[in-house]
């Protein structure tokens, strides 16, 4: 599992794969942290934030548009992060970090449904595509 | 897809219906071959061409010649839609709702008052500007002041003695969208937006001290009360946290509802409902909303402005002469009459990356600007030039009224950032006369001139195509940057 930046000429997307749905999710998490500036060191306390959606692709942009809320009222950095599923939604267990600054990277305005994607790689892993304005 | 737009005039080409799917009118984009070229290559094109599949579409789907890709709809994207049978699309607005420019004069002159004190005033105008990611702003606003200012836009602040009584009418819309619903707006965008007002934001935002280089038509800039070697501040921002969770809330909701109405969209973030559905109506308000919040945003940036000169030049801000030109917005929805088929009807103008441009005699303009039409705030890219400009007649039947909205990005950030280093950049800048105030320098060349286009062969494009005219250009002298 791991994760890559897309270019896009006045956006960025991020490209995340893993064994599981729940594994690449939390693979993109992680690339939304980054690209936000906002990558901490634990330990930190437990924020639970959910993403529902009619499908996979939908849950996962709510999900990330429920970090970026809680990144900017926070303002928190991300230590670490599970994911897992919950009746319709996906539910992420962030590990955050209290944080005075804000985030040393570019600013996210959200998540979109741009040329989302939620795909069964060959190899078997599943890989999602999403992505951010910025 | 190869796509092969029909050149019509020098600087107007056509996708005819057919260059994708379910296209209902064609796309019509302004634009020089050059700058045509890019956005083949980016296939910002391909994106005007989706929103031409949208239900209700009037027309045709346009392109600014600043557009560049973006998510769903292009940035300098404009699209009418019928009230009867047309949608509305948060996508179709973007997520910095109503995010504009504000322009304010002085009577203050480069050469003779300004260039010896410059690194003093950009210090304190920096002092006096929050930004960066998540900042919060001038204003801590409790739930019901924010409300407020939602409701009232500008109107809320001058209620406190913040601002010119005269700055609400020389805004777009005096200040306040009227159709504004406080209620549609979530409390996540509360808890967003209520710490951040007056501030100025990260990215492409900036503040600047400008000097009004060359004046193109005398009269439109007597009119404005702007002359060659004066000192101007122009200010780019938008709404906010509280304008992106506003988008980021109902773009969810229409995305939800869409299989349900029937629509299908060839690209996910041009979610649109059907202007009659309340969804509709929810959004709308909602929007008109964040916009004022927007334009209240720019307004107590602009009132840190004022106080920033009276320290510098100890005088008051009407001594100096500091006011307000105009603040127009370049991204929005709106409800607008408009000739169609030789009958005046009401569409929904939505513009993304795109202004308002209206021609003369237009009852929406200031008294003032009535006999020249609207005035036009292009931002350029820190180290190049801004532009002001005026809507023509003939923007009506060509473009709904609209113009471009700035350079428009044509390179990544990351390509950006590999051409050059912050700290670079501020040495080149500095070495052109330019004093920085940057809020985070290792970010500062992701937004270096070089990765946008042509600022002023965008807006000689623009009055080549009849879009809207040049009135003046301005250099920067001074950027605090977000």
């Amino acid at each position: 599992m791991d994760h890559e930046l897309l270019e896009h000429t006045a956006d960025l997307g991020i490209r995340a794969w893993g064994p599981t749905m729940e594994a690449a999710v939390a693979e993109a998490v992680i690339g939304l942290a980054e690209v936000m500036g906002v990558r901490a060191s634990g330990p930190g306390e437990v924020l639970t934030v959910r993403g529902d959606g009619e499908d996979d692709g939908s849950r996962l942009v709510a999900l990330l548009n429920e970090v970026v809320f809680a990144v900017e009222t926070g303002p928190v950095g991300i230590a670490g992060v599970r994911v897992r599923r919950d009746g319709g939604g996906l539910v992420a267990d962030l590990e955050v970090v209290p944080t005075t600054t804000p985030g040393e990277g570019v600013g996210v305005k959200a998540a979109t449904y741009h040329q989302l994607a939620v795909e069964r790689r060959p190899d078997g892993q599943t890989e999602v595509r999403v992505f951010l304005d910025v | 897809m190869t796509v092969e737009p029909e050149q019509l005039e020098p600087f107007v080409w056509r996708l005819p219906v057919g260059t994708v799917d379910g296209m209902r009118v064609p796309a019509i984009v302004y634009a020089s071959e050059e700058l045509m070229d890019k956005a083949v290559e980016d296939r910002a094109v391909l994106q005007a061409a989706n929103v031409a599949t949208l239900p209700g579409i009037v027309q045709a789907s346009y392109a600014m010649p600043d557009i560049h890709w973006g998510y769903g709809f292009p940035i300098g994207g404009v699209a009418a839609f019928s009230v009867e049978e047309g949608v509305v699309s948060p996508g179709g607005v973007g997520f910095d709702i109503a995010c504009g420019v504000r322009l304010l004069r002085s009577e203050l002159e480069w050469e003779r008052d300004v260039r010896p004190r410059i690194d003093e005033l950009v210090r304190t105008l920096g002092r006096e500007t929050p930004r960066g990611v998540g900042t919060r702003g001038r204003m801590r606003l409790s739930r019901s002041e924010a409300e407020r200012v939602l409701r009232d836009g500008v109107r809320f602040q001058l209620s406190r003695g913040i601002g010119f009584e005269e700055d609400a009418e020389f805004c777009e819309d005096g200040g306040v969208l009227p159709s504004a619903r406080p209620e549609h707006v979530s409390d996540k965008a509360y808890q967003r937006g209520s710490t951040q007002l007056g501030s100025l934001g990260a990215g492409n935002h900036f503040l600047e001290v400008q000097v009004v280089e060359e004046i193109a038509d005398p009269a439109a800039a007597r009119v404005m009360g702007l002359f060659e070697g004066q000192v101007c501040v122009m200010v780019h921002s938008g709404s906010r946290g509280l304008g992106h969770q506003v988008c980021t809330d109902h773009v969810a909701v229409m995305d939800r509802l869409m299989p349900r109405l029937g629509i299908q969209v060839p690209d996910r973030q041009l979610a649109c409902v059907p202007l009659s559905h309340e969804a509709a109506d929810r959004y709308l308000g909602a929007m008109a909303a964040a916009a004022n919040f927007a334009r209240a945003n720019r307004h107590v940036l602009a009132d840190g402005v004022r106080e920033a000169f009276q320290r510098v030049f100890g005088r008051s801000a009407r001594d100096l002469g500091l006011y307000l030109v105009y603040d127009v917005a370049h991204n929005l929805a709106k409800l607008e009459e408009h000739r169609v088929d030789g009958r005046t009807v009401t569409v929904c103008v939505h513009r993304k990356g795109a202004t308002r441009a209206f021609g003369p005699g237009r009852p929406e303009l200031p008294a003032a600007y009535r006999s020249i039409g609207q005035p036009v705030i292009i931002p350029g890219s820190m180290g190049t030039a801004s532009y002001v400009l005026v809507g023509t007649s003939e923007s009506a039947a060509r473009s709904f009224s609209s113009t471009c909205h700035g350079a428009g990005r044509a390179m990544s950030r990351h390509r950006a950032k590999k051409v050059m280093s912050g700290h670079d950049l501020v040495r080149k800048l500095e070495g052109e006369g330019i004093t920085l105030a940057p809020s985070h320098v290792g970010l500062l060349s992701e937004e270096a001139p070089y990765a946008y286009k042509d600022v002023s062969e965008v807006v000689r494009v623009c009055e080549g195509a009849g879009l809207s005219r040049i009135v003046a250009r301005l250099r920067p002298v001074g950027v605090v940057k977000g």
